[in-house]
């Protein structure tokens, strides 16, 4: 059958009309000749011919897709069917919803983090361009001046070059307090190659954001607009101040665009070059050709490849390089993806967010997997029951295809079903997730939403699950004899060969092990976590955040209200310590990086100079976090820039770069402040500042905030209280305002809490937690259809076992009979499952704090399998030795 | 029970290969071919004439034979069928099968009639 024919099937029907009557024209010609009356020779004519139109009728179905016809009524017998027994559909339609639904969430929050659209123009041609030194990673941070030079390098594969940083900065307008906004300054022509069009009023002209201080327009972000300015239709012109400068809104960016970054969203944006004036920035510092904080995309030229762009970016850098050999030795540049840069402000090198994204969407699938093999089992227990009913229909003549059909369409349709509330499901989980507080006043912002991507995502693993949970029964169906059923009245399809039934259960042993394995995992690497030596105290400890440049105060300014307020926070009552840093540990706002040049220590050939983290902290810091100096001082009120600059190293620190000496006495230089060559006055300990992973001893040095006041105005107040920090909290902001009224105070929460931040605990705790929801659906999952299948074969045997009983079997025989087999499958399942965990376990092994081989774990997650099991056969295997023989032999 | 697809594919095979014999001489209609193949068996094959037109809708549909519109006998339209290569092709192998099987069976039954005997 053509599908022209199927498509032109009426034009062809009427050609067949004419060929019959032709044909009938041509007997009663015939007729006549022979001597019959007209009439009966027209009789004679149809009754050797037959009803024309259901000749044609013949060839009409013989031209129709009769598949598509069929398919209405499958679709309509497999709702009846399923009315007809609802528990059964419930329980199936609820188990693929779980599966399906797991999957949908997980996936919309990997698409919402990096797949979803970041509502700019043609995404794809814009690239993130980071650069790399000799030895180092890439970095998606760039100079300004690297920008500028890159931009007038490479102008024949990007039609344009964009740059932005971000900042915090104080927003007020008349009559009211100042409100902190996260801020991105943006060079002019970034929102026009960006594509991306204003909502109200206009956004930069190319030539704002090159000069300092000539541009002082602000663009709001849709949310800071609703939220902060109610919508305000006339905003365009209205006066705001940031940072204590005047600056006019010029417009509103639209809703959709939240910025290149899938977490945090900046509230407003200002020209790039008026950074320099608002957060005091030294003009020199603006220019310098490695003071790299910029984020630099390109769009690609019509035409120009990636590579192309690559080649054009390697030449740069080779200019650049050659310009400026002190800074630029060994500099590599090269163009990524907006997704690569998209979740975690560095460029994902390593991958680690896809392998925990594969991680959780192949949990996922698990979970999906488990309730699939359980639903084939309750399909495959119905089909049992059904046999009659297939038997008879194809008595009455239905194919064997047909009826393998209905049973597909039959399991599509539950599938279908599964997959609606699947997605039901999993729109509340992902929503769920992505109101997780994250306890930051920070604009992070979480859009797990529906788009296509998710929809079809859904869609396809519905029908996955219904074409696998379908073929099972239909298998067995497909390999049956019912000529055989008939005869023997009804035993049943399902009741003779096990190997499909033992294969599920394998397949669910094996799933469920690694699932729980992962989720232990993980569980247990957050539980260690929650008591992993911090190497500082987070308990009794109240912080929160001031950056006195936020109602204008230049560093100097600043650095004389630190000096003002610590005394009276001391003076508190119920104060033990206080005292003030750039970043507090697992912080949201970096610690320092800078690298440093070592008195007496060269690094490798071919290295730069070390990079290391460091901290800006005022006095009492480690009396107030804790942390133990192990030689010589900490400082004190007497080091500031009138004195001679000291710094503190850890310890760490000090065993790698003086080892086997007394690191006291010798001198180092940061980046920041070349001119002024520190001396270390003392050893602390090791505290974990970055992250939880690893060994926490990095090389860590601390420098006294009032001899580098100039570096930083944002603080973050730290104290140590007698009793509840978190009661303390009016009392210090009342002594704050009490210096400075006006001067927003952010990010109060106590030590402990500031702990469980995307840096800190809070990754794990939502890993484990998502482990934990998986483990435990997949746990249920296995449990129930563990137990269902082996107590439904050990039922199966039931009329087996009054044989062997009538024939003086002891009840102990029996029960190692079914315990044999029982051990067998699951015992084959478990094996499977050790295996792949620990394969699974090795992949694992960056992300987990406990070892890959936990013996915990890998002890407690087969042995709870096991003993569910055993029960699963030693409950119906009791209940059957416990029949009377004769009433066994009866079910039969 | 389903008649197996063998045994239903042979009875339809046996009304294709007549069609497809009888159009080794050239072109005809359907009236035509229902005509000679009755005419030709001495009447003993009478043919539904009904089931000739889906046999040749099938016949065109695997590419055994072509068909066309040209004048009948009393000067008006009709189709005609003409056997393409492959049906010939087809048609050697059908009755090649079909001579195979009625030998088989003729000595089946001569057998039998002589142990009846």
């Amino acid at each position: 059958m053509s599908f022209r024919r199927f498509f032109r099937r009426r034009e062809w029907d009427e050609e067949r009309a004419r060929e019959l009557d032709e044909h009938i024209a041509l007997e009663v010609e015939l007729n006549l000749a022979r001597g019959l009356s007209p009439q009966e020779a027209r009789r004679q004519a149809y009754i050797r011919l037959g009803n024309p139109t259901a000749i044609r009728e013949e060839i009409w179905k013989m031209n129709s897709l009769v598949s598509i016809e069929d398919l209405g009524r499958d679709i309509r017998y497999a709702i009846r069917q399923l009315l007809r027994s609802p528990g059964f559909a419930i329980i199936a339609i609820v188990t693929l919803a779980l599966g399906i639904g797991v999957n949908t969430a997980i996936f919309s929050m990997v698409n919402g983090l990096v797949f979803s659209s970041m509502h700019i123009e043609q995404q794809n041609q814009v690239r993130l361009i980071a650069i790399r030194q000799k030895g180092q990673s890439w970095q998606p941070a760039l100079s300004y001046a690297e920008f500028r030079q890159i931009s007038d390098a490479t102008k024949g594969v990007f039609s344009g070059l964009i740059a932005d940083q971000f900042g915090l900065d104080g927003v007020t307008m008349k009559g009211s307090k100042p409100d902190r906004a996260f801020t991105d300054y943006v060079s002019g022509n970034y929102f026009p190659t960006l594509g991306v069009h204003p909502l109200l009023g206009r956004f930069f002209t190319p030539s704002e954001g090159l000069t300092p201080g000539a541009d002082p327009y602000i663009v709001l972000s849709y949310a800071y607009w609703k939220n902060h300015f109610a919508a305000d239709p006339n905003i365009v012109g209205r006066q705001i101040s940031l940072d204590g400068r005047p600056m006019t809104i010029i417009g509103v960016a639209p809703e959709n665009y939240r910025g290149l970054s899938s977490i945090l969203e900046a509230q407003a944006y200002i020209p790039l070059a008026m950074i320099v004036p608002i957060e005091n920035l030294p003009i020199t510092d603006f220019n310098k050709q490695a003071n790299r904080n910029t984020r630099v995309e390109g769009r690609l030229q019509p035409g120009i490849t990636p590579q192309q762009a690559d080649a054009a970016l390697t030449l740069a850098a080779r200019q650049i390089a050659a310009a400026h050999p002190a800074e630029e030795r060994d500099l590599e540049l090269h163009g990524f993806s907006l997704q690569a840069g998209r979740l975690t402000g560095g460029i994902d090198d390593d991958n680690s967010f896809n392998t925990v994204s594969a991680i959780f969407l192949g949990l996922a699938s698990l979970v999906l997997l488990l309730a699939c093999v359980n639903v084939a089992n309750l399909l495959l227990v119905r089909a049992t029951v059904r046999e009659r009913e297939m038997v008879i229909r194809s008595a009455l003549g239905a194919q064997r295809f047909r009826l393998i059909r209905q049973m597909l369409t039959e399991s599509l349709l539950l599938a279908l079903l599964g997959g609606i509330g699947g997605v039901l499901l999993g729109r509340l989980a992902s929503g769920l997730l992505a109101s997780v507080n994250l306890e930051s006043d920070l604009p992070i912002h979480f859009d797990f939403g529906f788009d296509w991507h998710v929809l079809a995502f859904s869609i396809t693993i519905a029908v996955l699950a219904g074409v696998f949970v379908g073929s099972v029964p239909a298998i067995r169906l497909a390999r049956a004899n019912l000529n055989l059923i008939l005869r023997e009245g009804g035993r049943g399809i399902a009741g003779r060969s096990h190997k499909l039934r033992d294969a599920l259960v394998t397949i669910q042993v094996a799933t469920a092990l690694l699932l729980l394995v992962v989720a232990g995992l993980f569980t247990r690497s957050l539980s260690q976590n929650e008591h992993v030596d911090l190497g500082f105290d987070p308990n009794h400890v109240l912080t929160m955040m001031i950056d006195p440049s936020e109602i204008g105060y230049n560093t100097t300014q600043s650095a004389q209200f630190f000096r003002g307020l610590m005394p009276r926070l001391r003076a508190l009552p119920g104060v033990v310590a206080a005292t003030s840093a750039q970043s507090i540990p697992m912080g949201l706002i970096d610690n320092g990086s800078d690298s440093v040049t070592i008195d007496g220590y060269t690094p490798p050939p071919g290295q730069p100079q070390p990079q290391i983290n460091n901290n800006l902290i005022g006095s009492d810091y480690f009396r107030t976090l804790s942390i133990p100096i192990l030689e010589g001082r900490a400082f004190n009120d007497a080091d500031n820039d009138k004195a001679a600059y000291v710094a503190i190293v850890s310890k760490a620190m000090a065993e790698k770069y003086w080892p086997h000496q007394d690191p006291i006495g010798r001198r180092f230089t940061m980046g920041a402040d070349p001119t002024h060559p520190m001396q270390i006055v003392g050893v602390a300990g090791d505290a974990r500042y970055g992250n939880l992973a690893g060994t926490g001893q990095a090389a860590f040095f601390y420098v006294p905030y009032f001899q580098h006041s100039d570096l930083n105005t944002l603080q973050a107040i730290e104290l140590r209280t007698a009793g509840d920090p978190a009661a303390m909290t009016q009392e210090v902001e009342q002594v704050i305002h009490g210096i400075a009224p006006a001067l927003p105070i952010f990010e109060v929460k106590t030590l402990h809490q500031a702990l469980y931040s995307p840096n800190g605990l809070l990754l794990y705790e939502v890993v484990a937690a998502l482990a934990g929801v998986m483990g435990t659906l997949g746990l249920i999952l296995a449990v129930v259809g563990v137990y269902g299948v082996l107590s439904y074969a050990v039922s199966q045997k039931t009329g087996e076992i009054g044989v062997r009983m009538a024939l003086g079997a002891q009840r102990s025989d029996i029960l190692r009979m079914v315990f044999i087999h029982g051990l067998w499958i699951v015992g084959i399942g478990l094996a499977v499952g050790l295996g792949a965990s620990f394969g699974a376990a090795r992949l694992l092994r960056s992300m987990i704090t406990v070892s890959a081989v936990d013996p915990a774990t890998f002890v407690a997650v087969p042995a709870i399998l096991a003993v569910i099991a055993l029960l699963a056969c030693w409950i119906p295997a009791r209940r059957a030795t416990r029949t009377e023989p004769m009433e066994a032999l009866r079910v039969q | 029970m389903v008649r197996s697809n063998k045994e239903q594919e042979m009875l339809l095979g046996t009304l294709d290969m007549l069609v497809l014999q009888t159009l080794i001489t050239g072109p005809a209609h359907g009236h035509t071919i229902a005509h000679v193949i009755e005419h030709t068996s001495d009447d003993v094959l009478q043919i539904e004439q009904g089931s000739l037109y889906p046999a040749l809708h099938r016949l065109e549909d695997r590419g055994w034979v072509s068909s066309y519109w040209g004048p009948s006998e009393n000067n008006r339209k009709a189709r005609y069928y003409r056997l393409t290569a492959l049906g010939r092709r087809q048609l050697h192998k059908q009755t090649h099968r079909w001579q195979t099987m009625v030998d088989a069976i003729g000595r089946v039954l001569a057998k039998a009639g002589k142990t009846a005997d």
